[in-house]
């Protein structure tokens, strides 16, 4: 059995299978609890405790799928050509927003660490927690954090955003398109981009681009915070 | 559909190329992206020439995610020693964020 559970079909199988069933749950039960991301996530790693498979071995067929998140940048690429028009119209207040959710981003996440008087080496590693993967992984290790709590916290951040951030923006009155894919672009890179699409093309096309805007503005931002709160 | 595949690989080939020669700290990806941008652009190529795959792949990109999220797996350890610090912080940070970006979007944009 051990040996079949290794063979990486059997984990693209599940993954297909898993995120198919939990996108027909979440027609039915529209909450933020069932969204298809979080679903399938959770009974997967389920799965891989219960049957003692370790993450490589999910990987191996995992990566399958993964691949063509860099196809699908690239198609992201297309998809602003697409809207050009709808983005010129709003580009000041675009990057003004995404300038301002940035910083706040990395302040507000250092101030709340401070309070709570938790190591230093934290604010390090998750000042950059709303950037995509790669980049926060690369800011992390520029200001001394630990990269692999940065790589855990910004993917449980992207899935945050994908669960319950259009319902939190929703009760908190938000009703525009465009703010909502901004605002979910800048807190929740790619992984909230893709719920962002979900909602509607414009929502994507913000939201994907708010993740380029950010990943720059964190990039350069996150060591002049770090080294003026430290110094 | 297999022609614009190919043209979206060809442009993600193409950048991280450019990743390569360079030596540039930008992903492939990401200069693939503005790459087939400015080729649109300067109509080097057509939009009908890549939207049946780049539509495809948009509409799938949830998916693509999931490996990742199973990788949060692997962390559990790193983060349990401080979770509530991480879970509070991340959690206030984030939603502040969110409301902060789409207040100040949704306040200065045109109706």
């Amino acid at each position: 059995m051990k040996t079949f559970l290794s063979l990486p079909v059997v984990w693209v199988f599940l993954t297909l299978a898993i995120y198919f069933l939990a996108q027909g749950i979440h027609k039915k039960v529209k909450w933020a609890l069932t969204t298809p991301i979080l679903v399938t996530i959770f009974v997967l790693i389920l799965l891989l405790s219960v049957f003692d498979v370790d993450f490589g071995t999910y990987d191996s067929g995992g990566k399958f799928l993964s691949f063509f998140l860099g196809p699908s940048v690239v198609a992201l690429g297309v998809l602003f050509y697409e809207k050009l028009d709808e983005i010129k119209s709003n580009l000041l207040p675009f990057c003004i927003a995404v300038f301002v959710g940035g910083i706040g981003s990395i302040l507000s996440l250092i101030f709340i660490l401070m309070a709570l008087k938790a190591p230093e080496i934290l604010m390090r590693s998750l000042a950059p927690k709303s950037v995509t993967t790669p980049i926060a992984i690369e800011i992390a290790k520029s200001v001394g954090g630990v990269p692999s709590i940065t790589a855990g916290v910004v993917i449980a951040v992207g899935i945050f955003g994908n669960a319950f951030g259009i319902y939190i923006l929703k009760f908190l009155g938000i009703t525009s398109k465009t703010a909502i894919g901004t605002a979910l672009g800048t807190a929740s890179h790619g992984i909230g981009t893709a719920r962002a699409l979900e909602e509607s093309e414009l929502s994507g096309v913000y939201s994907g681009l708010a993740l380029c805007v950010n990943g720059l503005v964190t990039a350069i931002v996150t060591p002049l915070v770090i080294d003026w709160i430290f110094a | 559909m297999l022609k614009s595949l190919t043209i979206i690989f060809l442009f993600l080939i193409l950048g991280e190329f450019v990743n390569y020669i360079f030596k540039v700290p930008i992903a492939g990806n990401i200069i693939g992206m503005v790459l087939i941008f400015l080729a649109l652009k300067f109509k080097l190529i057509k939009l009908e020439m890549v939207k049946p795959a780049s539509d495809k792949l948009l509409k799938y990109l949830v998916l693509f995610f999931v490996p990742y999220g199973v990788g949060l797996m692997v962390h559990f350890e790193t983060i349990k020693a401080h979770w509530f610090s991480i879970g509070l912080a991340v959690l206030g940070s984030t939603i502040l964020t969110l409301y902060l970006t789409a207040f100040i979007q949704e306040k200065l944009q045109k109706k």
